[in-house]
């Protein structure tokens, strides 16, 4: 959504990136990226595979420990040790306290297989942020109608569609009440028609005002959703902008060719 | 006809007979206790197999391959004379003074007064020790295999919610991997039962050594246990109830698999 053109106060960056390095063996993935996401806003990152753009949204909460470079949260720096290869989390409290602040939601959905709908909702809830149970239920419960899959509350994951595991993934990372929401290719595991109703809760969500980065192949999507768009190519921005901007008066040539090619698929 | 009822009545009622069903319990709970550490050595040891240190992970695979291909008989005679004789050699240097060795004529204990004389309670604690040691090893195998199956996304996403290491472990994977270890287990459970008929290996009064001794031709005529040798009738009745034994624990196993396939088996869909 884009910014009410009467915020007068500078949002703060609730994701700060500064110099992002990521090197896959002798595959260098990320070769120095920066971006802010601020309060609110809403930031798609698009490129082709292998551009990096998985990598990067992994790094925000860790899941990959960038070679070199800074990731600072809520304007706190998340502290990391050593040098690469062995460079790794420094402070096994601070990450945890602040992941449990981001709201992942998988490709491939990663619901625990074991717990049912409700139960997956409210684990991190319970168990990482130690909340009390009448009130977590009541939250989940609430998410998941959100959703749309309210009476799905007491079934198992396996028992669930695509588009509806998917949804209470989305389920899952709201009821942590996240700073951030993190979606990594959400429908990229969907049939289309499933993708549509899984789009539909993401763009709600987006109108909330929620600071959301969204790793996306879905060019149309991006364009309606995002406040900012950010096209990485070979592990750089390559060009970033409102979508009017990066869309509608595409400057360079590799985006264009791969949003040409984007629109042919 | 009525008198050959009382008499079987009287005979198979006969205080030898009574100690004999009484002797059960020494089987049961030694299979069960067995069991139960063997899961617990199982646990430990695949969790150590899968850890990020390389000695833990020695430690792991060490146990898993070296004890798997011990004998357990080997291991039932080892473990409990090296554990007693470990406890008294400890006591000894606390409670032995240079007068009570020299005054001690055996060659072991070092003194009387560290001497511990172990009963049927404290065997049978070794001896489901010494099982749950034996078959923790083969447990160990099957749980980390098991653990390996569970899906990595899941145990990331359970990172990516702050989970800390431990409850990643034992929140998502030891959750998860029953109903992949739960077929491997219920093999680890028959040979844990199996292994229950060397219990008189260890001075315990089990089963296997009433049936030996009730058996016998004319063992105690005293009490009337007079006949001929009828060894083949006490073991056929073992046989039954091992057979008895592993019919309950497939009943068991498919209800322990029932639950813990629970949203993870393909139970119908939508």
């Amino acid at each position: 959504m884009a910014q009410t053109a009467g915020a007068i106060v500078e949002k703060l960056p609730v994701v700060a990136i500064r110099d992002l390095h990521k090197s896959f063996g002798a595959l260098e993935v990320l070769k120095g990226i920066s971006f802010t996401a601020r309060e609110g806003e809403v930031i798609s990152l698009i490129g082709s595979s292998g551009s990096g753009k998985s990598t990067l949204l992994r790094c925000i909460n860790m899941l990959e420990v960038p070679d070199k470079g800074v990731v600072a949260i809520d304007g706190e720096e998340i502290k990391l040790r050593g040098e690469a290869p062995r460079r790794h989390i420094g402070d096994e409290n601070q990450i945890r306290r602040i992941r449990s602040e981001l709201g992942m939601v998988f490709q491939s959905f990663n619901l625990w297989a074991h717990l049912t709908i409700l139960e997956n909702v409210m684990e991190a809830p319970l168990i990482v942020q130690k909340r009390a149970r009448p009130e977590v239920e009541a939250e989940a419960r609430a998410m998941l109608t959100k959703v749309g899959i309210g009476e799905k509350a007491d079934s198992y994951p396996s028992q669930l569609s695509g588009g509806q595991q998917q949804r209470a993934a989305i389920a899952r990372a709201l009821c942590i009440n996240p700073r951030v929401m993190l979606f990594d290719e959400p429908t990229s595991a969907l049939d289309p028609e499933l993708e549509v109703e899984v789009l539909r809760v993401i763009k709600i969500l987006a109108d909330e005002g929620r600071t959301m980065v969204l790793v996306t192949h879905d060019m149309e999507f991006a364009r309606s959703v995002s406040d900012r768009v950010i096209f990485l190519h070979q592990g750089l921005i390559e060009e970033e902008g409102t979508p009017e901007e990066v869309f509608g008066a595409t400057k360079s040539a590799r985006l264009k060719q791969f949003l040409n090619a984007a629109n042919h698929e | 006809m009525s008198e050959d009822i009382a008499f079987w009545l009287s005979y198979l009622t006969n205080g030898k007979h009574l100690t004999w069903y009484a002797s059960f319990q020494f089987t049961i709970f030694a299979a069960v206790a067995g069991g139960i550490l063997a899961v617990v050595f199982g646990l430990i040891g695949a969790t150590l197999k899968n850890s990020r240190y390389l000695p833990l992970r020695l430690i792991g695979t060490f146990y898993s391959s070296i004890v798997r291909g011990v004998p357990d008989v080997l291991f039932f005679l080892f473990f409990p004379l090296a554990f007693e004789q470990a406890v008294e050699w400890i006591w000894a240097s606390q409670v032995c003074t240079p007068e009570m060795i020299a005054a001690q004529s055996a060659a072991w204990p070092p003194c009387k007064a560290a001497n511990w004389i172990l009963t049927t309670p404290e065997y049978l604690i070794l001896a489901s020790v010494s099982l749950g040691l034996v078959y923790g090893a083969f447990a160990t195998n099957v749980i980390h295999g098991a653990m390996r199956s569970v899906p990595h996304g899941q145990l990331e996403a359970a990172r990516a919610y702050g989970m800390s290491t431990g409850q990643v472990l034992w929140r998502v994977q030891i959750r998860q991997m029953w109903v992949y270890a739960l077929p491997g287990l219920s093999n680890v459970w028959m040979l844990i039962i199996k292994a229950t008929s060397l219990l008189s290996l260890l001075q315990i009064a089990d089963i296997v050594l009433w049936a030996d001794r009730l058996g016998a031709p004319n063992f105690l005529p005293a009490v009337g246990l007079v006949h001929d040798d009828w060894r083949w009738r006490y073991y056929l009745v073992l046989f039954v109830f091992y057979i008895l034994v592993t019919l309950i624990s497939e009943k068991g196993f498919n209800a322990l698999m029932r639950r813990a396939g629970r949203g993870m088996l393909n139970e119908g869909h939508h």
